[in-house]
């Protein structure tokens, strides 16, 4: 089938077989950045922005989302040009392996698109869908603490130094 | 490759048509479809863009489209009235992607046993429009009985009343994210410090949809401060056991605790 | 403790922002050009023979190339264990069998263009089974006519005691003292068992591996592997090609906790690319992750003190029997750290015996595990102490300071018990044991809350303690190098074999030689884990990368510092020792005079008598110094449900010089998670026939955010003379306390003892039952 998405912005046409998932879809098109740690809908690893909204893209058919906006880590923010939230990962700590941190950063960022200040409970709410055997989840929290503190700072004008 | 053709209907009426056939079944979240198995379904049809994201509440009722999500109903109903038992119910249900995914349709439709809606939908006294053959509106209760009326039809939406009484959801986890091994929703009102129309359901026991009667009627003449799990645990209409449930004693135990502790919770919080 | 510019400091991490972007990339994440897709057929059967197996079906399938099972694969026996050679682990391992010893054994392998074409051949090979005798409990394996599981054609590499005859992987036996004396000196004797149980290290990403050919026709494996080299030397072996022809690369990995210090699917990727001169790959799925790859293996771990009244241990007899599952990979290692890394804690115990048994059973294969067989031991010791010290009415923080090793002692285990071999003795240089309890006493509040029981309705709670050493690679055994060059501009390449798993050792390792060479980390150009490109290194394993890498980096940079110098005095006309690096710079003091890193490689590169700075080093240690590490567990256990919460969990550790204390706080942070969902709800089920049930995230529970409890981390510094900058190494000590620290505070709350794991609700609420405490 040919199915035609925003990707990251760019509309495109990704050719899928009916009943394929839309993390292989997306990998099978170069968009590696989504990971596959277990294709049940547990580990969110394939954790994909859809529409804004973060879904597990191995628990997705492509078929039924023509046409829908999809926003992988990339779309937040690439090696050249990196998203706050991403730089506030790296400066917390928060990225060990890095296997999980694509889902992590983009479940972050739709929390913090929703709600900039948000609690440690509400943090923790908001990543119950990633799971991360590194870090211990610590510094994750941290991260996003710092991210929302820092896109604030941003927000109200104020120019965030990074040390 | 398997063979699977996607619909896409432009109508309600052209999806019920469509659901009719042999091997062709409504697609809304996936989620249900996916962990199952897509087995020998040959078509599927493609709800999202029909009209059935709606959730309307009125000061006597409360209709939810059949493709509106967990998060849907925790964010908007959530909003409206934060104490309902299938908020409460759904918003430690799964993980926060997939509540993004799993609809309430869908997840009446596959109604699996650790299904954290069934529960509330059966204390609230819900009902279902269908669309398809039959069309129509017929309780939850029903639905999930007959099997004859789900193999033709797709849930349109979800009607309930509003809330009256008091509510808690118990799921049986390991983890926060786990899915239960039991439910158990409890539900009644309180009047000069008595509890009156009780309904308590376990879900996932067996049978799966079990109404607890017995303990209904022993809250009703028994004074609250008096509640002895030991009591309530000798009442439990339903066995537990199956795959699910690796200690039958224990959860048997647990469910008498923690319907005690539901009660003696709500009646807290209402004082 | 010592400033220094860049140890010590927690500079942003080489590859995060990299791994942050999504722009690093995986094993899988590499593009092959129309690869074999390989999948793999597994046995049905805990212990059978395969009589008969049929792949025509197979074969016919459109998009099936190949199928590889016993009948047209060499048999190689190897071990597919990760270790130095002579690996101290049974050759007891091909690649197909003609019999399978447990359920989610290989039986065979399709090789096709598209992974629908594997699966659906999968289905379409036929096998005959003629089954056999299963055997699942170890404490059965030992047991005349017990089912064998191999014959007498596996054998040990490094003549270790194995018979498979009995089923017995590996066995070692170490006794001093006088033992019946010291029972006779004993006013009483505690005599437990404890049960540790299997457990997935549950890396996000699944083993991964892809083969492909250069453009000189040499064998390319891109691998989610700890252990490049090793992988390059076992494929040689396995495959019958040659080490000069094979280059194995790490790229990133997605977390490895010892999973992948094996080399399970290298040799199958390297088969299928040489037979048909084409790229191939294999992933495995997370489900086959769980069953058929490694785990941590179950020990039962019984254990005999005997305790005087003035509170010391007389005598202590460990006996430690290890579940290998089907095959012996790290039986006889694992099974050695389980005395080897925790016996020696307590020095002072004159009298004492080790005795450890591996068998094989039918049942999912142990391998490497963070903790590696300490975590077992610290089980039942942490437990043991906690018991004794009750029964003495004695203070078990006073009770482990008088009775834990200290600087400038020594053990005999250490000489004793070594991995395979005979050990290495050693002397503990640095040990801030006492510190470390201190602090971790008060953040948890220890005196406030111990045998109080503080009660709130049905909840009751009580804190725990748990203490451990582990090791800094495997001493005179080991060996790591590292390489580098200067370029134009003084920026140097640092070619490492050391291999960073998600632990930052690519920046650990980076800083350490940026320390020597007094420049900024951006001078510093890693490249790790090439076979190819950079020097040998036994991999990530033994927590040896900052004590043992970090060494080889360490006498690296120095030569090219030494040269540097030399090159730097002609240019200063005055003598290197009156010159200082600084800040990429040399610098003489005296005269204020001072040339740049850049002048001197353009000029060493370009000018005069042009050479290129370089150098190589290596590094093997004599001695292992130990981390050390004191855990305390809060816990609130509610005696009606049996449930426990985790409310705070603090560690305190010494690893010496902490070269990056975030990183280092993150090794903790994560072993700490792990081990506290292990203690309580990770569980391996099986169904009777031997069949794993547990083989998802579904069923297999570690925990998420939303289970966090409170997580205090406290870095004690010490100075380990003998490591870089005085380092130790801290990768897996934090996982031995949460398992003993848990137990032994529900102990605390509710006064049940818990031998067995996870520690269930309903484990806990049936002995609560049974102790008639509700």
């Amino acid at each position: 089938m040919n199915i035609e998405l925003d990707i990251n912005g760019r509309r495109r046409i990704l050719h899928c077989a009916p009943d394929e998932r839309l993390l292989i879809t997306l990998r099978n098109h170069g968009y590696t950045e989504v990971k596959n740690g277990c294709l049940e809908g547990e580990c969110g690893a394939c954790l994909v922005l859809l529409d804004s909204r973060p879904v597990n893209s191995c628990q997705v058919l492509t078929a039924s989302v023509a046409g829908r906006q999809i926003t992988t880590v990339q779309g937040l923010g690439t090696l050249h040009q990196p998203h706050p939230l991403q730089q506030a990962f790296v400066d917390a700590g928060a990225v060990q392996c890095g296997f999980c941190t694509p889902g992590l950063i983009l479940a972050a960022w739709a929390l913090l698109q929703e709600n900039p200040t948000p609690s440690d409970d509400e943090i923790k709410a908001a990543l119950d869908g990633n799971l991360c055997r590194c870090t211990g989840y610590v510094k994750i929290i941290a991260a996003v603490r710092l991210a929302a503190q820092r896109l604030q700072a941003l927000h109200h004008s104020t120019n965030p130094c990074r040390e | 490759m398997k063979t699977l053709n996607w619909y896409y209907p432009a109508s309600l009426t052209e999806a019920a048509e469509l659901v009719g056939r042999e091997k062709i079944v409504p697609h809304a979240g996936g989620t249900g479809l996916l962990a199952r198995g897509l087995g020998s379904i040959t078509g599927l049809i493609e709800l999202s863009r029909l009209p059935l994201h709606d959730l309307r509440i009125t000061p006597d009722s409360i209709e939810i489209g059949s493709l509106c999500t967990y998060r849907d109903v925790v964010n908007i109903l959530g909003q409206a009235d934060p104490g309902h038992i299938l908020v409460e119910a759904l918003r430690e249900s799964a993980t926060t992607p997939l509540r993004n995914r799993i609809t309430v349709g869908g997840s009446i439709a596959l109604a699996p046993p650790w299904s954290d809606i069934t529960g509330p939908l059966l204390a609230l006294d819900t009902e279902l429009v269908l669309l398809g053959d039959p069309s129509g509106t017929f309780p939850v209760a029903e639905y999930l009985q007959r099997s004859e009326l789900r193999t033709k039809t797709l849930i349109q939406s979800v009607r309930l009343t509003r809330q009256t009484g008091i509510a808690a959801h118990y799921r049986h986890v390991r983890t926060r994210n786990d899915l239960p091994a039991f439910t158990i929703t409890v539900l009644f009102k309180v009047s000069g410090g008595l509890i009156t129309d009780c309904r308590i359901i376990i879900v996932g026991a067996t049978p799966r949809y079990a109404r607890q009667y017995k303990i209904e009627n022993w809250l009703k003449q028994a004074p609250v401060d008096q509640l002895d799990d030991q009591a309530i645990q000798s009442l439990i209409e339903a066995k537990f056991g199956g795959r699910r449930i690796a200690d039958p004693v224990y959860a048997r135990h647990i469910a008498g605790i923690e319907i005690v502790r539901c009660v003696q919770r709500l009646m807290r919080n209402c004082r | 403790m010592a400033a220094y510019s860049i140890v010590g400091k927690s500079v942003q991490k080489i590859d995060a922002l990299s791994l942050a972007t999504g722009t690093s990339r995986y094993t899988d994440d590499f593009e092959l050009k129309h690869p074999l897709h390989l999948k793999l057929l597994y046995s049905p059967h805990a212990h059978a023979g395969i009589i008969a197996l049929d792949d025509s079906a197979a074969r016919r399938l459109p998009g099936v190339i190949d199928v590889f099972h016993f009948q047209n694969v060499q048999p190689v026996l190897h071990t597919t264990a990760g270790q130095g050679y002579p690996e101290p682990s049974p050759y007891d391992t091909v690649l197909f069998d003609h019999k399978v010893r447990f359920i989610g054994d290989r039986v065979a392998m399709v090789a096709a263009d598209s992974e629908a074409a594997a699966i659906a051949a999968l289905g379409l090979i036929r096998v005959d089974y003629q089954l056999l005798p299963s055997l699942f409990d170890p404490q059965k394996a030992l047991e005349p006519g017990a089912p064998q599981l191999h014959d007498t054609s596996r054998f040990a590499p490094i003549g270790a005691k194995y018979d498979p005859q009995r089923n017995l992987a590996a066995e070692i036996e170490i006794a001093f003292g006088d033992l019946t004396g010291g029972e006779a000196a004993s006013d009483f004797i505690i005599d437990e068992t404890y049960q540790a149980h299997y457990a997935s290290h549950c890396a996000i990403e699944p083993h991964a591996a892809q083969a492909f050919f250069d453009e000189m026709g040499r064998l390319v494996i891109i691998s989610s592997t700890q252990v490049p080299f090793h992988a390059r030397r076992i494929v040689a072996k396995v495959c019958d090609f040659p080490v000069a022809r094979i280059r194995v690369i790490k790229p990133r990995i997605g977390g490895g906790f010892g999973a992948k210090q094996e080399v399970l699917l290298e040799p199958l990727v390297a088969l299928a690319a040489l037979k048909h001169k084409r790229p191939a790959k294999l992933v495995l799925s997370r489900r086959e992750v769980f069953q058929s790859a490694r785990t941590r293996h179950p020990v039962r771990t019984r254990l005999r003190t005997g305790v005087d009244q003035s509170g010391r241990i007389t005598f202590l007899e460990m006996d430690s029997l290890l579940n290998s599952g089907a095959y012996g990979t790290h039986a006889l290692t694992v099974l050695s750290n389980c005395g080897a890394k925790v016996l020696p804690l307590f020095n002072k115990i004159e009298n004492l015996r080790f005795l450890g048994r591996s068998v094989y059973t039918n049942l999912p294969v142990g391998g490497a595990y963070r903790g590696y067989g300490a975590t077992q031991g610290y089980f039942a010791l942490n437990q043991q102490i906690d018991i004794i010290t009750r029964r003495l009415g004695v203070d078990l923080i006073a009770w482990i300071k008088q009775n834990h090793i200290r600087e400038g002692e020594t053990s005999r285990i250490f000489e004793a018990l070594g991995e395979g071999k005979a050990g290495v003795t050693q002397n503990i240089n640095s040990c801030k044991l006492d510190e470390c309890l201190d602090i971790g006493a008060h953040a948890i509040g220890w005196y406030a809350k111990r045998n109080q029981r503080l009660t709130d309705g049905d909840k009751v709670r009580g804190v725990g303690l748990a203490i451990a050493m582990q090791g800094s690679a495997i001493p005179l055994i080991d060996m790591a190098s590292a390489y580098i060059k200067m370029n134009d501009d003084g920026s140097f390449n640092l070619d490492i074999g050391a291999t960073d798993i998600g632990t930052g050792s690519d920046t650990v390792l980076a800083q350490i030689a940026a320390e020597v060479l007094s420049v900024s980390l951006d001078k510093i150009i890693v490249l790790s884990s090439d076979t190819d490109q950079t020097p040998f290194d036994v991999g990530a394993y033994a927590s040896s990368t900052t004590y043992l890498s970090g060494g080889a980096v360490k006498k690296c940079a120095e030569q090219i510092r030494q040269q540097i110098l030399a090159v730097a005095a002609r240019l200063l006309a005055c003598e290197a020792d009156a010159l200082q690096l600084r800040d990429g710079r040399v610098v003489h003091s005296a005269s204020n005079r001072e040339v740049s890193f850049a002048a001197i490689a353009e000029h060493t590169l370009y000018a005069h008598d042009q050479f290129q700075i370089q150098a190589g080093a290596s590094h093997v240690a004599d001695q292992s110094p130990p981390p050390f590490c004191a855990q305390f567990a809060e816990v609130e256990v509610d005696r009606r449900t049996g449930r426990v919460r985790v409310l705070k969990f603090v560690s305190a550790v010494d690893c010496g010089q902490a070269i990056h204390p975030q990183l280092t706080e993150g090794q903790i942070e994560g072993a700490v998670m792990n081990g506290i969902s292990y203690a309580l709800t990770e569980e391996y089920r099986f169904a009777t026939d031997g069949n794993l049930l547990t083989r998802s995230f579904r069923d297999y529970k570690i925990w998420t955010t939303a289970d966090l409890p409170e997580i205090q981390t406290f870095i004690i510094e010490s100075h380990e003379k003998t490591g870089p900058f005085g380092a130790k190494s801290v990768a897996e000590i934090g996982i031995n306390g949460p398992l003993p620290a848990i137990a032994n505070a529900i102990y605390d709350a509710v006064g049940v003892r818990l031998y067995e794991a996870p520690f269930t609700p309903p484990r806990i609420y049936h002995a609560l039952q049974r102790t008639g405490v509700v």
